[in-house]
């Protein structure tokens, strides 16, 4: 019996026509792009002694003296995460509502509204970091206008989507109280979107603290400059101590937003 | 005329809304962090004045490098593939330990979560930073980078849908005495396709616009040139740098977006 | 065929609530046995200790010459076919997958990782389809067939099994009466002609009469009626169905359609 013939569970016995097309598609642009990226296994492999040299490098004593700057950045860094996604919700609140099928006041706003949102959101924060601080100089100020700018291309997407999935019936009874246009969307649209309002914040406070880690790479602010700056000059003594408060400040936030996130269920 | 005193049921204490609280609270936080990172409106007003001026720089792209841009676009890409297509893996092989329905024992599921969160913790860029002083220039560093970090974020997404998966299921492909590896096949993955398919769509998308901004760290791709055109304030090519960057992205959110819809 | 030893079976669980409190029966390979009681009597927990799906704190199973232990539960399930009453099918995969998942057990891990069968696994799955009536639908997706058939294909997978045992846990109680039916007369049939043990979970107490061969009456964890169908009297029934121990004679019908 075992040496009965194989097949799938298919009528011809043969797998299926869309899985099989589809894994083949992306197995050859794999293939495709593999001199694009420069693969040499060689590099790699001689690399792996120069990682753990590199990792060995790391493990030192911390550099006492820059620990209280390291902890100044870091809060930079938190400071700038909040206000950042704080300017962007006021922003997006609004924008959110003119974005969404069923609150916007005409259909040639919701169009503008959801490509302006769209537009918003294309670059990634550190491309509007680099633009941002050629126009107004180093430090903090033109991170928080990347972070927020960016921000509220996310969170008035998540927004309108919120709004739009609303329960019509409930819109229909403040409808019948004779209410206005903004008595509306505040009393029958926003309480029912708000449980995911809060979820969505959460996630782009989390998704903004690790971008406002890297921003500091461009000079706009936060931790990501003293990482920068400690690997271009061998600071092994800084590096470890940087990544390590990178990963426990992320992580903590992590777990808070779990912990906050389940208490609202 | 007699008085008839009526009376009117109290209404019960009003329960303590902590909205003002919260909402002072949120204010005063904001008041505190502007006055910390020494912000002041002055330097916003004029540095929105000058935007307006700056942006009118960017007016007139310069496309005439155009060939190159589009081998150093097919760089990002390729990295975003290669870095996605490692993600999937590492997350597929990971997800079925860190889901706490599937997984043998509580260690594992431990020791499958907190590796996952680790992954996810560094921000990629930090990452490739790490893996370009190790690997020299170019995208393999990149993709690498890319890679782990997504791993992360696509492996907690598919634990956690394996865990909401009813768990009837879960019994009834036990029940028949198949192995773990078996129910996972058969009963996890499944019954999770349209969600994990979204996710990994999602992660794609990410990474392209993070390959783009890799190559600010010598990850190789566009956004080194980027930097270099902006570091020599060449505004005309980094027009059209910007441009291109752009046209990728809505092309593969607009592409992704067409696949989500096909698969509802 | 095979019997099944149900040796003085207990069930605490960690909040000190006994669901089973010592319970024995032997059932006779190859009959039809139906399990009554209210809910809450213990009757799922009980058909689910038989599959190791439940881990007994008390007792022993022993299912033909083999006694059920920690180690040797894929071993035992194999044998052992289970039918659910939310039918539990992977909804996205075909009825034919689906049957397919109860040859598992006798894959190689490799090649069921690649979905792959053998000529003789989809032949028994094709004999499982036709003795349940849904050859027809053996490629559709399994939520897109009606309640009862979904159960039917339920019914399919316990027998691709080629299973010594068949345990139905509450199969019908989702179903239409005509559709449960259907779905007890299939296991009556199964039970006759391939000699398979079927034990049920039920709670409607017609069925039971008119299916079984055996009535186990189960109330609180404890067996208060062990016999034929037959033997099933408004005394019996008061006993089963009586709650916290008071006898409720009068309202016995009005307790039957509620129970």
């Amino acid at each position: 019996m075992s040496n009965s013939k194989l097949c799938w569970p298919t009528p011809n016995g043969r797998p299926g026509l869309v899985p099989t097309l589809s894994l083949l598609a992306c197995i050859l642009l794999l293939v495709i792009s593999a001199p694009a990226l420069e693969l040499d296994l060689g590099r790699i492999v001689t690399a792996i002694p120069r990682m753990l040299a590199f990792a060995g490098n790391l493990l030192v004593l911390p550099d006492w003296e820059y620990l209280p700057i390291l902890a100044k950045n870091i809060l930079q860094t938190i400071e700038m995460t909040f206000l950042a996604t704080s300017i962007a919700l006021v922003i997006s609140l609004p924008l959110g509502i003119l974005a969404a099928k069923n609150t916007s006041p005409h259909p040639a706003v919701f169009h503008a509204t959801r490509n302006l949102l769209s537009l918003m959101r294309a670059l990634p924060e550190l491309v509007w970091a680099l633009v941002f601080v050629s126009a107004v100089g180093l430090g903090p100020l033109p991170g928080i206008m990347a972070l927020s700018f960016v921000t509220v291309g996310f969170m008035g997407k998540f927004f309108a989507e919120s709004i739009e999935v609303v329960d019509q019936r409930q819109v229909e009874g403040v409808v019948a109280q004779g209410a206005s246009w903004l008595q509306l969307r505040t009393f029958a649209h926003f309480p029912q979107a708000f449980p995911d309002f809060v979820g969505t914040v959460m996630y782009v406070l989390d998704h903004n603290l690790r971008a406002a880690a890297i921003l500091g790479l461009v000079g706009a602010g936060g931790i990501g400059y003293d990482l920068v700056m400690a690997m271009r000059m061998f600071d092994y003594d800084r590096l470890l101590p940087i990544a390590l408060s990178i990963y426990i400040v992320v992580t903590l936030l992590d777990r808070a937003s779990d912990h906050f996130r389940m208490r609202m269920i | 005329m007699t008085e008839q005193i009526i009376e009117r049921p109290a209404l019960p204490k009003r329960p303590f809304n902590p909205t003002s609280v919260w909402l002072s609270g949120w204010l005063a936080l904001i008041w505190l962090i502007i006055f910390d990172l020494e912000l002041s409106f002055e330097t916003l007003l004029y540095g929105v004045q000058d935007i307006f001026e700056y942006f009118s720089r960017y007016s007139r792209p310069n496309f005439e490098d155009l060939s190159r841009y589009v081998e150093l676009l097919g760089q990002t890409l390729a990295t975003a593939l290669w870095g996605s297509t490692l993600a999937i893996v590492v997350a597929v092989l990971l997800a079925p330990f860190a889901a706490r329905n599937l997984s043998p024992n509580a260690v594992t599921y431990r020791i499958a979560r907190e590796l996952l969160n680790f992954m996810r913790a560094m921000p990629d860029l930090l990452l490739a930073l790490i893996f370009v002083a190790a690997l020299g220039l170019g995208p393999l560093p990149g993709a690498l980078a890319l890679g782990v970090h997504t791993a992360g974020f696509l492996g907690k997404f598919f634990a956690e849908s394996l865990e909401r998966v009813d768990n009837g299921i879960y019994e009834a492909v036990t029940a028949t005495g198949a192995s773990r590896i078996q129910l996972v096949m058969y009963a996890g993955w499944p019954s999770i396709q349209r969600e994990a398919l979204g996710y990994m769509l999602y992660i794609f998308d990410r990474n392209v616009r993070m390959a783009a901004v890799l190559g600010l760290v010598g990850a190789g791709g566009i956004g080194l040139a980027l930097h270099d055109t902006l570091r020599m304030f060449n505004y005309d090519q980094s027009a059209a740098l910007i441009v291109v960057i752009l046209a990728t992205i809505l092309t593969i959110d607009y592409l992704s977006t067409w696949i989500r819809g096909k698969l509802n | 065929m095979a019997k099944i030893i149900i040796k003085d079976i207990g069930k605490r669980y960690a909040n000190g609530f006994e669901a089973l409190k010592g319970v024995s029966a032997e059932i006779a390979a190859g009959s039809f046995t139906v399990i009554l009681g209210p809910s809450g009597a213990g009757k799922s927990t009980l058909l689910r200790t038989i599959n190791g799906l439940e881990t007994p704190t008390a007792g022993t199973i022993q299912i033909g010459e083999q006694v059920v232990t920690q180690n040797n539960l894929r071993e035992v399930r194999s044998q052992v076919g289970m039918v659910f009453q939310h039918f539990n099918l992977v909804d996205r995969l075909s009825v034919m997958t689906n049957v397919l998942t109860g040859r598992l057990s006798h894959r190689s891990w490799l090649g069921s990782l690649l979905y792959l069968f053998r000529r003789t696994d989809l032949d028994l799955a094709h004999d499982a389809l036709i003795r349940v009536g849904l050859t027809d639908k053996a490629w559709n997706r399994a939520d897109k067939l009606s309640g009862g058939q979904q159960q039917r294909v339920g019914i399919a997978r316990a027998l691709a099994q080629q299973p010594r045992v068949i345990l139905a846990d509450e199969p019908v109680a989702s179903l239409d009466p005509v559709a449960s039916e259907e779905i007890m007369g299939l296991l009556r049939e199964i039970c006759t002609r391939d000699g398979i043990t079927v034990v049920v979970n039920l709670h409607q107490v017609e069925l039971a009469k008119r299916f079984a061969d055996r009535i186990i009456g189960l109330n609180d964890g404890l067996v208060v009626y062990d016999g034929p169908a037959s033997g099933l009297d408004r005394v019996t029934l008061s006993r089963i169905y009586s709650r916290n121990g008071d006898q409720v004679d009068e309202q016995l019908e009005t307790m039957l359609a509620y129970a």
